[in-house]
């Protein structure tokens, strides 16, 4: 009898040791995104720098990944103690230490997250911070690109529009190369995959020196052999390549010689030669220096991009939004090109997507591109 | 009388004919003087040189160069063709911007004539 009870006091004992090992065992299970950051970070209520500050995230102290804005580049941690949240907030991901097995797949995505109000000291500038960095599809753009199908376009074609920033060949035509790192990245590899053939080569719509204008220019295409007669170079991009995504930017060089009124009137003529073509148009808001001498005009130009986007149902990319937390708004020494990371391949491994703008630039396109594919279901298509 | 007076009739006729061709001027010309105005940004001078047709383009066609630092005509020549009224021209626009120059090679243009004098027209097809 003495035997048993001290075997059941002892298995009791063994049990009662276990328990806490077990809860470890549990949460390792519900929270495998355990990262820790290089240097001390702030912790924010959203992702973005116009949340207000939460915390900081001291280097080393590990924390769990629990989602991940839809771009990536912004994750939302949480530290527990005893069974209790005692950090919940948002990140920039560059300063992660990234470990290997770290895939965005396997985090959720939030998608209301940049949906909070809040506001900034100008109505300009909140205007642009209320709008999200990637779009979603719409009906009318589904419309668009089945349209363009039927037109014999391309489904993996994309083309760029646009003056010496979309001229870069370090802009889109990056996806074409064999080698890349999507680091964390690795939903957008079906993506990548799909499109990549298409961007090797540039675009007579994408010209160094350019201006809306010029775009419906003839003058502009005869340096082309492509190009035939009176054409301008859209029509002679959209020939040739039939795409089925354009992506658009135009402001850098516009802001210096062109009204609002004359620009809206081009930026919309674009839109809609791209629509008649069943090219699905997607615009991008460019960014802008404080210190700059036409911040202003450039806001302007930026908040119109927004309102024909409504207007006509487009897809928009916010790189505005996005430029707003980086180095110099990731813009070089003139104010007006994106800075480089000086790599000639997609590197998202560390976090140069925070520090340099022609990295961010090509990750919101390939995350908008993704949106396009997952919405078209392609990869269902193509497999 | 009635002889003298009829051959007096033609040769003034004639002479008013030539100056009428005087006024149309040289077609080749207007278009070096047009593709002077253009890479200048000189709205000015693009909206006279630009035909009826195309005043709807004024501000693009005097407007997409600005975007550049510098343009100019390099070895430019043109020559008339009568049968299709167009001039084609050798030569370039060649277009600074920071430290990359562009070259825009030259080709057909239309031109009519308005008014009496020859007019830029488009780029022929």
């Amino acid at each position: 009898m003495r035997l048993m009870l001290k075997r059941i006091v002892i298995l009791l004992l063994m049990m009662f040791l276990l328990i806490p090992v077990m809860a470890q065992d549990d949460e390792t299970e519900t929270a495998p995104n355990e990262i820790t950051t290089y240097q001390r970070v702030i912790v924010r209520e959203g992702p973005g720098n116009t949340f207000r500050q939460v915390d900081l995230l001291n280097p080393g102290i590990p924390a769990t990944i629990v989602e991940r804005n839809r771009i990536g580049n912004w994750v939302r941690i949480q530290r527990y103690h005893e069974g209790e949240t005692v950090l919940d907030g948002w990140i920039i991901g560059a300063y992660i230490n990234f470990p290997d097995e770290l895939s965005y797949s396997d985090v959720p995505e939030n998608t209301d997250v940049e949906r909070r109000v809040f506001t900034v000291p100008s109505e300009t500038e909140t205007t642009l911070y209320r709008v999200a960095t990637i779009p979603t599809l719409s009906d009318a753009m589904v419309e668009v690109f089945e349209r363009g199908q039927e037109l014999g376009n391309d489904p993996a074609a994309v083309t760029k529009i646009g003056d010496s920033l979309s001229a870069s060949e370090s802009y889109i035509q990056m996806f074409s190369k064999e080698i890349y790192n999507l680091g964390p990245y690795d939903f957008l590899e079906p993506t990548l995959l799909y499109y990549r053939d298409s961007t090797a080569d540039g675009s007579v719509a994408a010209q160094v020196g350019m201006n809306s204008l010029s775009l419906f220019d003839p003058f502009w295409a005869a340096r082309f052999s492509q190009c035939e007669g009176d054409e301008n170079p859209l029509q002679c991009e959209f020939r040739i390549t039939q795409p089925s995504v354009a992506f658009i930017l135009y402001g850098p060089n516009d802001v210096r010689s062109m009204n609002t009124t004359t620009y809206r009137e081009q930026i919309t003529a674009i839109v809609d030669a791209s629509i008649d073509a069943g090219v699905i148009p997607v615009l991008m808001t460019f960014s802008t220096h404080p210190e700059e001498e036409f911040y202003w005009q450039g806001m302007n130009f930026n908040v119109i991009l927004t309102e024909i986007a409504d207007e006509r149902e487009v897809p928009l990319i916010n790189l505005w939004k996005e430029t707003r937390y980086m180095p110099q708004y990731g813009l070089g020494e003139d104010l007006i090109h994106l800075t480089h990371p000086g790599f000639q391949t997609l590197k998202y491994d560390t976090g140069h997507e925070a520090f340099y703008g022609i990295s961010l630039q090509n990750l919101l396109v390939l995350r908008t591109l993704h949106e396009i594919y997952t919405t078209l279901q392609l990869g269902e298509v193509v497999g | 009388m009635r002889t003298l007076s009829l051959a007096l009739l033609t040769i003034l006729s004639v002479i008013v004919l030539a100056a009428c061709g005087d006024v149309a001027g040289d077609p080749s010309e207007t278009v070096i003087n047009y593709l002077e105005a253009k890479i200048a940004a000189d709205e000015e001078a693009v909206g006279q040189l630009l035909c009826a047709d195309m005043e709807a383009d004024l501000q693009r066609e005097a407007s997409s160069f600005t975007g550049v630092s510098e343009a100019r005509l390099e070895n430019a020549s043109c020559t008339y063709n009568e049968d299709s009224n167009t001039v084609t021209c050798e030569g370039s626009i060649v277009a600074n911007y920071g430290q990359e120059d562009t070259e825009f090679p030259l080709t057909s243009y239309n031109v009519v004539q308005e008014d009496g004098e020859w007019k830029w027209c488009g780029v022929s097809s």
